[in-house]
């Protein structure tokens, strides 16, 4: 029978975690090789996406620096979290789904904290893209349309058509019926549709002249 | 504006999400789609945000997943650390409130019982003379005799101690706030 473990610590310290390295009592192994192997963990899954979602933030809210703050929060938030999925246990793919979820909640907050005004109310020069980089033909045509849209219209179409997202899946993030969603995205995929032919025919007579 | 679903519209989304539209598709499919309305502006749509989600990705510069797991940690810690104050808090306030009880109730007891030094006329005159108390216990106290007073000592005790107890209540609040 193996030995009683020793109580290093006082219940009330076991909820604080190790921040300085060194200055807490020491892990015992099973904990520390958890904690390592969760990192790991977590370094592959941020590798694989973090693009993706500073794509997501950049796209919907149009600024590349607010994306850069609102996904680093995003990942904190997601590491803090209480019931957040786990990346062993519950998989990526619904790890994924959470921390997507997180950041429209955080585009929402910011969207919403300027003014007391409903989200749709915000004018698109707000969300305009202030970038001189340079561009390509597919950006000089999707960017004036995607301007023209309301932001949750961008952000249910970055979801359906870029992540490639189910309705279902599309509904858990935005938090919103599924139902709705269908109607949404067919609505703002008809509109933007209509824009980039418009945007198309308007490249194509200047370039003609 | 009417919902109008085309029944290829499923067969169109998944070749273009395997990267096979248009090269792996039939020539009747790709008919379809440029007489169809709803699978057109599928197409149309999901080619340029896919191409736009391509370029976003190569643009983008995550900073270190250390940096990210050091900034929650730190996060979990001070939530920690506000969890386990959060009793003590309660605890203080408890603990002062009691101590309050504790002093109006033996003042009222007092007060009751006819004590002379729970009444207001008491204490008005305990002010009025309480520069010269004061000076002639400085006096004795410097000239290193014994004040035979042993209650007065007591209640300047309580009061300074009373004092410290409030000053660093007071203290803990404002930092607090």
């Amino acid at each position: 029978m193996a030995p009683p473990e020793k109580q290093t610590r006082m219940p009330w310290e076991l909820t604080l975690p190790e921040t300085w390295p060194g200055a807490g009592h020491p892990l015992d192994a099973a904990s520390a090789a958890d904690t390592s192997m969760e990192k790991e963990a977590f370094a592959a899954f941020y590798a694989r996406s973090a693009k993706s979602l500073w794509a997501y933030l950049t796209r919907a809210s149009s600024d590349a620096a607010l994306a850069d703050d609102l996904m680093q929060e995003s990942y904190v938030r997601f590491l803090c979290a209480e019931r957040a999925p786990s990346l062993t246990a519950d998989g990526e793919a619904a790890a994924r789904l959470y921390l997507f979820r997180i950041a429209t909640n955080l585009l929402r907050d910011h969207w919403r904290r300027p003014r007391t005004a409903c989200i749709e109310e915000i004018p698109e020069e707000f969300f305009a893209s202030g970038s001189n980089a340079r561009q390509s033909e597919n950006q000089i045509l999707l960017e004036p349309a995607l301007r023209q849209m309301k932001p949750r219209e961008r952000q249910l179409l970055w979801l359906a058509h870029a992540e490639g997202y189910s309705h279902r899946e599309i509904a858990q993030i935005m938090g919103l019926g599924t139902a709705s969603i269908r109607l949404l995205l067919f609505r703002a995929r008809r509109k933007i549709a209509t824009l980039l032919r418009a945007g198309d025919a308007k490249e194509a007579e200047g370039r003609r002249w | 504006m009417k919902l109008t679903s085309c029944a290829n519209e499923k067969e169109v989304r998944e070749l273009i999400t395997r990267g096979c539209w248009p090269a792996a598709c039939t020539p009747e499919l790709r008919a379809h789609v440029s007489a169809c309305r709803a699978c057109g502006d599928l197409v149309l749509v999901a080619q340029a945000f896919r191409q736009a989600r391509a370029e976003s990705t190569a643009a983008a510069r995550p900073v270190s997943p250390a940096l990210l797991l050091w900034r929650a940690e730190l996060r979990r810690h001070d939530a920690a650390m506000e969890r386990i104050g959060r009793p003590i808090f309660g605890a203080q306030i408890f603990a002062f409130a009691v101590m309050l009880v504790a002093a109006l109730g033996f003042a009222g007891l007092e007060a009751r019982e006819g004590a002379a030094w729970a009444t207001w006329a008491f204490w008005r005159d305990w002010l009025a003379q309480l520069p010269q108390a004061a000076a002639a216990h400085w006096r004795g106290w410097s000239s290193g005799a014994a004040d035979t007073s042993g209650w007065s000592w007591m209640v300047l005790a309580a009061a300074a101690a009373s004092l410290l107890l409030l000053s660093g209540a007071a203290i803990f609040l404002a930092n607090d706030q």
